[in-house]
């Protein structure tokens, strides 16, 4: 019975996951990591489930922590910038391939000022703008009080804006 | 199209006033075709979430699955170990009620094993007040009784 719902808890949550692990740890290889420890975390507590408000809170808490546990025993602050990764479908709507090449030299742009902030930015920004969720839930799980979670999406917000325009004032 | 009205929603989403319905009606603005020349510039801070990356592949689904199977056997050992113990709490507890109210229904039977001494001594007071009036019989039960041997003159205060 167990197994059944974690098949139903596995498939939607798994890239949700990802994404915000990837967000924290910034490399994929490590992604993948905290992806799979979390699954299996949450499946040995799988006799807490009944008690569990939110299942979605619940992996997503345990997921940021394995995030930053991760990010704390690799060296230091190593970023790692690796972007290829991350090639996005093509959605702009111009057909001149030099303004398709401008348009992903600029999502490129904001996904790099989005990585080089803060983990509790980049995980708000993240959880908000990614992944939709209120901030009473964001609150939840990164476990801080609803106005740091404003705080930070704010300061998040005005620091994307300023760098990416500024980047924009000198020209793609 | 209304842009005041955008332009409103772009200054409190920066002021993080913005609720995520209206944050939706922004990114669904920044991703149509035409939007006015003096607000492209933000244009890619609304449209980059939409390309959500390459994701998990599905073999992920199949390792994570198979890893569990491999640690079931010992999840289910730790799970039977307790559930043995169970039974025998449980048959504990209920002996242990039994003989609680088992004592329990025991004790309207004795009125006198309150205060033996109190009752004994008030016993005999009770032949040396009215010797005349108890009856030879109980007399001799007095003199007999094994108890009578041990010296009770005075009441000890509890």
């Amino acid at each position: 019975m167990k197994k059944v719902s974690f098949r139903n808890d596995v498939l939607p949550l798994k890239n949700k996951l990802y994404r915000l692990a990837l967000r924290i740890t910034l490399t994929p290889e490590d992604a993948e990591d905290v992806v799979q420890e979390t699954m299996m975390k949450v499946w040995s507590r799988r006799n807490q489930w009944d008690q569990i408000e939110s299942m979605e809170a619940f992996c997503l808490t345990i997921c940021r922590n394995l995030s930053l546990d991760k990010t704390r025993k690799m060296a230091g602050s190593e970023q790692s910038l690796e972007t290829t990764e991350f090639e996005t479908p093509d959605n702009s709507h111009s057909a001149n391939p030099e303004e398709r090449a401008i348009q992903q030299d600029r999502l490129r742009l904001v996904r790099q000022i989005i990585d080089s902030l803060p983990e509790k930015q980049r995980s708000v920004m993240q959880l908000r703008d990614f992944e939709g969720k209120s901030y009473k839930e964001i609150a939840v799980i990164m476990n801080i009080s609803e106005e740091q979670v404003k705080v930070n999406i704010f300061r998040a917000r005005q620091v994307v804006k300023q760098r990416f325009l500024e980047s924009e004032d000198y020209g793609i | 199209m209304d842009y005041k009205y955008i332009e409103q929603l772009l200054e409190r989403y920066f002021q993080c006033e913005t609720t995520l319905k209206e944050e939706e009606i922004l990114r669904s603005f920044f991703t149509q075709e035409d939007v006015p020349v003096w607000l492209t510039k933000y244009q890619t801070l609304f449209t980059y979430e939409a390309e959500k990356e390459e994701l998990l592949d599905e073999n992920f689904d199949e390792r994570i699955l198979t890893m569990i199977e491999q640690s079931e056997p010992v999840k289910a050992r730790v799970v039977t170990l307790t559930q043995r113990l169970m039974p025998l709490f449980k048959a504990a507890a209920i002996v242990a009620i039994i003989l609680t109210l088992g004592n329990a229904a025991q004790a309207p039977w004795d009125r006198g094993w309150d205060n033996p001494r109190e009752e004994y001594a008030k016993f005999h007071q009770q032949q040396s007040d009215s010797v005349t009036i108890v009856g030879p019989v109980q007399a001799e039960n007095t003199l007999t009784d094994s108890v009578s041997s041990v010296p009770t003159p005075e009441i000890p205060k509890y």
